[in-house]
């Protein structure tokens, strides 16, 4: 095969948290395939439509190719000399007038663990703020608060090969055939060797009918089946007691607690047949291994972490921890959102989820960077467009994340984008958030670059640049460390692999990593100084005090919308297979000619009530905004939800969501939004003013 | 559980349930595969991983023959030979042309020593889809090893692709001759990765092969 290519680089897929390791065959100075690597621990030899084919865009015309600088109004190309002096004026200006805590910075869930570590490291000892925060916010962040309660580490506790080892899975508020299809496709085939799969969904999704049953709770009432799973599950005595008495604490409150969830008071709640319910606990309770897998459907709700950690109390009560095939395995959303945060690029902590309060913590950065670092707790990202709509927030650099078309209530963060005096965006393409920028900087794809992704799995993995940024496009790292380096703080870096080198230092769970030992197969953290890394987690015991995972005693509580005359139906918001997230990589492949636009699915009994076709457009308007969209008649959808995707900019999905978000840790309630849908035409406009939204 | 075997005079050890192919492959010695892909369960259909095994009065397929304790093996028995290059040899003259330098049949035709097939007669009519915007027929080039049916199947399980007519006319389909774009399909590839001749071919390396 070789012949027909100038070279064959190995790397990782920048699409999804699966982590498949590609092989990316360069011709011309182009990538002109792309093959999935036999050896992929993730993948073995298997890779998806994103990751196989969808490589395209990395040479798309509206590439990204010089700095752009806003002059009079308009962006206009600039010289790199010319971009840098415009960000350190400005922020030297709005940092001495305004002080540090008056700038805040994204990095990105998409670039590698370098350039987001890189990117703390500019917030923190450049700028002097612990104001960074990166887009799992709005993903996985309660995921991670959840398995850090009661667990102990913000990651998935095994790795996919526990869908080979498994006996029954439960899937709650994942679709892996359309967000993450090559573990989608692992799935399959454990189900086709007699794996028994529980599905539970507001859609019926593929899996669904590869499972034994499939459940479809109300959209937010995932706390009231986990807790009615529960209630059976010590019902009908299928505790693992011993597990209980010595690895964990705090089980007599949720004994007590679970008494108020019987089977017939979910239903009453979630709208599931009490029988179903009882079923799905005696597959997970009776099963020699079992797991759990969870994606942005449990997430991104009011009480999202809350969910979370009543998974985790599932788990521990069947003694489902620790064990091949008994898992817990969130299915981080982007390349590397588990990276992004394990990097420290969070307000609240440095690396390894270390607390930015924590004194020794601080210290030891402070002596490894020469400069004093704030102990003073940052703003998350829905925090920073308050505040710079309040005002207080003065500049923002965003680094590869486009969130005035990701983030929930657009108006509300196109209203924070204009009130910022400086706005400086990295990125491969200008999007909906370059048009507030003051400075855009060309950046790189992942085919471009140098560094690790970690996967959902805990596995971080090379990365290696098959072909050069195009024009005068930097990589992500040198960009960040350039300006740095501007800012008055080097990093003395030569390369990504030094970043990782300081990494290790001052990571104990990350203590044995370097490139060398990553390799072809990568290593799953914690990884010891000795290079032994973990794809099992809490064989023994729990990283908690005392070696006890902790129960949460917590009830179901209603989410923060709800049907009501004026808006009868239920939006729930997600992903299809063709697109990635805000579509600005996957909208310039080949892909677009498998799907073009984002669609409403509608129950073929609500479009009736409601004269819409398939095909039509119709109007959907929530209580923060109204778009239009073509409708999907179809049964995937219950009566009384709907379904959309936000992969077109066009039709801004994200002006439906409200502020409603998860009440530890502000991820955004996507999940959950009442909505009026009618053919269009039917009734007069109500769009609110764009500006005045949400900002009560 | 291990299991010894002897691969051309050499000791090897394999696990229980290993196959002559994975024993000969542990000793370092090539034998020639057309229907095998490590992705996938040993099919055992096309007979070109022949090996002779003492014994055995005929050479027996690497790829599905479980290794026993004390197997000797010769991978260049001179008959499994020459019925494999016999096998490659038909299947290439039933071709209408020969399949590009790069794929993996025209490599082992190119190991085997295999030349113009001395057979000619009737070739598969050429008949291409091009209605996927990465994906692509070539009928023509379809030897019927069953890779892409079972990739689609075992690796994506998404059961899309069919074989279909029977001797002579045998071919894949996708869905109830459907094309890619109408069928199921999920767009993955991994019938084109696996495919050793390019009849389902990555419509980009076929754009690039011409340019």
């Amino acid at each position: 095969m070789s012949e027909r290519f100038d070279s064959t680089v190995t790397t990782t897929c920048g699409y999804c948290g699966v982590g498949c390791r590609l092989e990316a065959h360069v011709a011309g100075g182009r990538v002109a395939a792309i093959s999935p690597a036999l050896d992929g621990p993730a993948n073995a030899g298997h890779t998806c439509l994103k990751g196989r084919f969808a490589h395209q865009f990395s040479r798309h015309r509206a590439r990204l190719t010089s700095p752009l600088i806003r002059t009079d109004g308009e962006l206009r190309p600039a010289t790199w000399e010319e971009a840098l002096e415009r960000i350190v004026n400005e922020l030297t200006r709005i940092k001495d007038a305004h002080g540090p805590d008056a700038i805040a910075g994204l990095a990105s869930s998409r670039a590698t663990n370098e350039d987001c570590y890189a990117m703390q490291r500019l917030m923190r000892a450049a700028v002097g703020t612990n104001n960074i925060d990166n887009c799992s916010r709005v993903c996985h962040s309660p995921t991670s608060f959840a398995l850090r309660k009661s667990l102990g580490l913000s990651g998935a506790t095994g790795t996919f090969a526990d869908f080979d080892h498994a006996d029954a899975t439960i899937l709650i508020g994942a679709n892996p055939t359309e967000g993450h299809p090559v573990v989608g496709a692992r799935i399959k085939q454990a189900t086709l060797r007699g794996m028994q799969l529980v599905t539970i969904d507001p859609r019926r999704i593929e899996l669904a009918d590869y499972g034994v049953l499939h459940l479809s709770p109300r959209p937010g009432t995932n706390a009231a089946v986990m807790l009615g799973l529960a209630h059976v599950v010590l019902r009908d005595g299928l505790l693992d007691h011993d597990f209980i008495r010595t690895r964990t604490q705090g089980f007599e409150v949720v004994e007590a607690l679970l008494a108020d969830y019987d089977p017939d008071e979910v239903e009453r709640i979630a709208g599931i047949p009490a029988g179903d319910l009882e079923t799905a606990a005696h597959i997970y309770g009776e099963a020699e291994r079992a797991s759990v897998s969870w994606g942005l459907g449990v997430t991104e709700h009011r009480y999202g972490s809350e969910v979370a950690q009543l998974i985790c109390n599932l788990a521990l009560m069947t003694g489902n921890l620790g064990r091949p095939g008994a898992a817990l395995l969130p299915l981080r959303g982007q390349n590397n959102v588990q990276g992004s945060s394990d990097m420290g690029a969070l307000p609240d902590t440095y690396t390894a989820y270390r607390s930015v309060t924590d004194e020794d913590v601080a210290q030891s950065f402070e002596a490894a960077w020469g400069v004093a670092l704030s102990r003073k707790v940052g703003m998350k990202i829905p925090e920073m467009f308050d505040a710079a709509v309040a005002g207080s927030l003065k500049a923002m650099y965003i680094f590869g994340e486009d969130v005035a078309q990701t983030d929930p209530d657009t108006a509300h963060v196109q209203h924070a984008l204009e009130s910022l005096e400086f706005l400086v965006v990295q990125e491969i393409f200008e999007n909906e958030t370059t048009r507030f920028a003051d400075v855009v900087l060309p950046a790189s794809a992942f085919l471009e670059k140098r560094g690790t992704f970690t996967n959902a799995e805990r596995r971080i993995q090379l990365v290696e640049p098959a072909i050069e940024p195009p024009g005068d496009a930097r990589t992500d790292f040198d960009i960040i460390a350039t300006v740095s380096r501007a800012l008055g703080h080097d990093f003395g870096w030569q390369d990504p692999e030094d970043a990782m080198r300081e990494i290790a230092a001052l990571t104990p769970h990350f203590a044995g990593v370097t490139y060398a030992r990553l390799g072809r197969a990568g290593l799953c953290w914690p990884v010891a100084p000795d290079g032994t890394d973990a794809p099992i987690l809490y064989e023994r015991e729990f990283e908690l005090p005392g070696g006890r995972a902790r129960f949460a005693a917590l009830p179901y509580r209603e989410p923060g919308d709800h049907v009501d005359e004026e808006f009868p139906l239920i939006l729930v918001t997600g992903r299809r297979l063709q697109h990635y997230n805000a579509g600005t990589m996957t909208r310039r492949t080949g892909n677009v000619e498998l799907n073009d636009r984002d669609v409403l699915e509608i129950h073929p009994d609500d479009a009736a009530r409601l004269w819409i076709s398939d095909g039509d457009v119709v109007s959907v308007r929530s209580r923060v905004g109204r778009t239009e969209v073509h409708a999907h008649v179809t049964e995937r959808i219950e009566r009384g939800n709907v379904f959309t995707t936000f992969h077109f900019p066009e039709t801004g999905t994200n002006l439906l969501i409200g502020q409603s978000a998860d009440v530890n840790t502000s991820c955004p309630e996507y999940k959950v939004v009442a909505v009026d849908v009618r053919p269009i035409g039917e009734q007069a406009a109500k769009t609110p003013a764009l500006g005045l939204v949400g900002t009560g | 559980m291990s299991v010894h075997v002897t691969i051309d005079g050499r000791a090897v050890e394999v696990a229980d349930g290993a196959t002559l192919l994975d024993a000969a492959r542990a000793a370092g010695r090539w034998v020639p595969t057309l229907c095998f892909d490590p992705r996938q369960a040993p099919f055992g259909a096309c007979r070109v991983c022949l090996v002779g095994v003492e014994g055995s009065a005929v050479p027996l397929p690497a790829c599905t023959t479980p290794c026993r304790e004390g197997m000797e093996v010769r991978t260049e028995d001179p008959t499994a030979r020459r019925v494999a290059t016999a096998v490659v040899e038909l299947v290439l003259s039933e071709l209408p042309e020969p399949p590009a330098a790069h794929t993996e049949l025209a490599g082992i035709a190119r190991a085997l020593e295999v030349g113009e097939p001395r057979w000619p007669g009737a070739t598969h009519a050429v008949v291409h889809e091009d209605d996927h915007p990465y994906l692509a027929f070539r009928h023509e080039l379809c030897i019927s090893c069953g890779r892409c049916v079972r990739a689609c199947d075992e690796v994506q399980g998404t059961f899309a692709l069919t074989a279909v007519g029977r001797g002579f006319d045998a071919n894949v389909a996708a869905g109830i001759e459907e094309g890619f774009r109408h069928s199921a399909c999920v767009s993955c590839g991994a019938c084109a990765d696996t495919c050793p001749t390019e009849a389902i071919a990555e419509m980009s390396l076929l754009d690039l092969a011409s340019s």
